[in-house]
């Protein structure tokens, strides 16, 4: 049980990671490498200030505010520097390493003894079921408090900014937004700016990117400066069994479908663990599963059109 | 209300595949004025409305539209005086987007777009009216996907975002060319009535020599990036479609010869 909680809290952190990719891959077709950088930059940016005894809501926000900041420079190479987007994003994400560097100081933070949004979580609950009792019986399963409190947390966290994200997908803003991905000729000749509405996008993803790295630090008790690396084949990973659970376009399920594709894509990921996957192994399977991904659509339509008789 | 002076626009210069587009066009419309652009491929017609929709800078020359130098501004920019409709249907409209957002995004050219709703209860049922005048049975489907719409259907509704808020200038560019004879008739007429019901200044480029004579009220023909003929009042009444076709065949001729004449001075004197 603690394993399937365990998995299900890492999924919803990691589903802000999901909303983020999926905001520059799907709504922008841009794949933004930036992730692999961003993320780790919000952990580290939470950290220290934590470190420093700072308020965790603050540390947090600012780690999504310093993915913001990222996100801007990588919408500032591309457009206003014409550098193809792919470059931009890995531009952005080298210097990110050292920059991460520079603000933990060393390669490795631990937070474990410093005060978190996760302990605040786990005080509060403790304090809400009144006792110093550490775990508790749910339909028959041991739960422990502090697991069942940072679940229900996390769960918050991402319903609330999965409805304003949402929301703004509604707003005149939102709509140009998802217009300029969808038609940027369009949008043009309607008067919004392209290149400012992609800098706004990838702002917004990689501040998302980054919340997520800022909570992943606070829940697992550490920023490491390796933690990014490979993370944006995990978000699109989510983001495209999402869009296989939900299959349609509307933007409210594919949303939902994102979080819901990040949730399980861990569960499946602790459970290959648990069966005996080589964790060395993680991110080739998680890669090739990718690329199954993004193929099979196309070669299942290839043998549907081949196995119809030719029309003459 | 629309002056453009002495515009000139080379695309790759000093390559092997220079085009001097546009060699010195003025042009001058009155408000209300409906153009007409023809011209053989490559003569530069498109191209012009380009350089007025902001696609590209112009190497020089000027831009006044509406009382306002626009020849620096970029495109989205201008987008609050120009009402565009493209020759490619899905050019104009966001596919994956619903019919209703598209025509909210209409609605906004050129204003500032912030956090308030783009869709509220009072703009669907404008959006609704305003399709329902088309005919086409679409005010039932304003939230499906423009995407699964016709060229034609998309071609008029794109013409309806066009002219959501009555620009200072529409630009047509083809936008029958890539339809099917009887969606381009439709689309034609609707043009017709939008242009008349809202006394639309209009620039429009077209290949149809049969548009071109029952259309608007001024013509111009251009060639090799310059005007060759600029038809108004009573010439412009009084020409019919074989008049058009034998300009063309007139500037068709004059190639003819100066590539002929060309190769005569080449044998004799090189």
């Amino acid at each position: 049980m603690t394993l399937l909680i365990g998995a299900a809290t890492i999924g919803l952190v990691l589903a802000l990671l999901a909303l983020g990719v999926y905001l520059s891959f799907r709504i922008f077709n841009f794949p933004d490498i930036t992730a692999d950088g961003s993320i780790t930059l919000g952990a580290a940016v939470a950290s220290i200030l934590l470190v420093h005894h700072w308020s965790p809501l603050v540390a947090t926000l600012a780690g999504f505010v310093a993915g913001v900041v990222a996100g801007t420079l990588t919408g500032v190479l591309h457009t206003k520097f014409k550098i193809n987007g792919l470059l931009s994003g890995i531009l952005v994400m080298t210097a990110l390493y050292s920059v991460n560097l520079h603000v933990m100081g060393k390669s490795n933070i631990p937070l474990l003894n410093e005060s978190t949004l996760a302990n605040q979580a786990e005080s509060l609950a403790t304090r809400l079921l009144g006792g110093g009792k550490s775990e508790f019986l749910l339909a028959g399963w041991t739960v422990g408090v502090r697991d069942a409190a940072l679940l229900i947390g996390v769960l918050l966290v991402v319903l609330a900014v999965g409805l304003a994200l949402y929301l703004f997908f509604q707003t005149n803003l939102g709509t140009a937004m998802r217009a300029a991905g969808d038609n940027p000729q369009m949008v043009c000749a309607l008067g919004v700016s392209v290149d400012f509405i992609v800098i706004l996008g990838l702002a917004l993803s990689n501040g998302l990117i980054a919340l997520s790295g800022a909570l992943l630090a606070q829940y697992q008790g550490f920023a490491d400066v390796q933690m990014g690396i490979g993370i944006v084949v995990w978000g699109l990973a989510s983001v495209i069994i999402g869009e296989a659970l939900v299959g349609t376009k509307k933007i409210g399920v594919l949303i939902t479908g994102a979080v819901m594709g990040s949730v399980l894509f861990r569960l499946l990921v602790a459970i290959a663990l648990r069966w005996g996957l080589n964790p060395n192994d993680l991110k080739l399977i998680t890669a090739a599963f990718v690329f199954a991904a993004l193929v099979t659509p196309a070669a299942l339509r290839k043998l549907r059109l081949a196995s119809k008789p030719a029309a003459t | 209300m629309l002056d453009l002076q002495d515009i000139l626009k080379t695309f790759n210069p000093g390559t092997a595949n220079e085009v001097r587009a546009l060699r010195g066009v003025t042009l001058t419309l009155e408000r209300g004025s409906f153009l007409i652009i023809i011209g053989t491929n490559g003569s530069g017609k498109s191209t012009l409305l380009n350089a007025v929709a902001g696609t590209f800078r112009v190497d020089s020359g000027s831009i006044t539209l509406a009382g306002q130098d626009i020849t620096g501004q970029p495109e989205h920019r201008r987008a609050r005086l120009i009402g565009r409709v493209f020759q490619n249907p899905f050019s104009g409209t966001a596919p994956n987007m619903s019919i209703a957002e598209n025509l909210a995004l209409a609605a906004r050219r050129g204003q500032p777009r912030g956090l308030g709703w783009a869709l509220d209860h009072k703009l669907r049922q404008q959006i609704r009216d305003r399709i329902r005048s088309l005919n086409m049975g679409l005010e039932d489907r304003i939230d499906n996907a423009i995407g699964t719409l016709s060229g034609g259907q998309r071609q008029a509704l794109t013409l309806l975002m066009a002219s959501w808020l009555k620009p200072d200038l529409l630009l047509l560019d083809e936008h029958t060319a890539a339809l099917d004879p009887k969606s381009a008739d439709q689309v034609i007429r609707l043009t017709h009535e939008i242009i008349q019901r809202d006394q639309l200044t209009t620039l429009m480029v077209t290949h149809s020599m049969q548009q071109a004579v029952h259309l608007g009220d001024r013509i111009v023909m251009m060639h090799r990036g310059q005007v060759l003929h600029d038809l108004r009042g009573a010439e412009r009444t009084r020409v019919r479609q074989e008049d058009l076709l034998n300009r063309f065949d007139a500037v068709r001729r004059r190639e003819q010869l100066d590539s002929g004449v060309a190769d005569l001075l080449q044998s004799n004197y090189v």
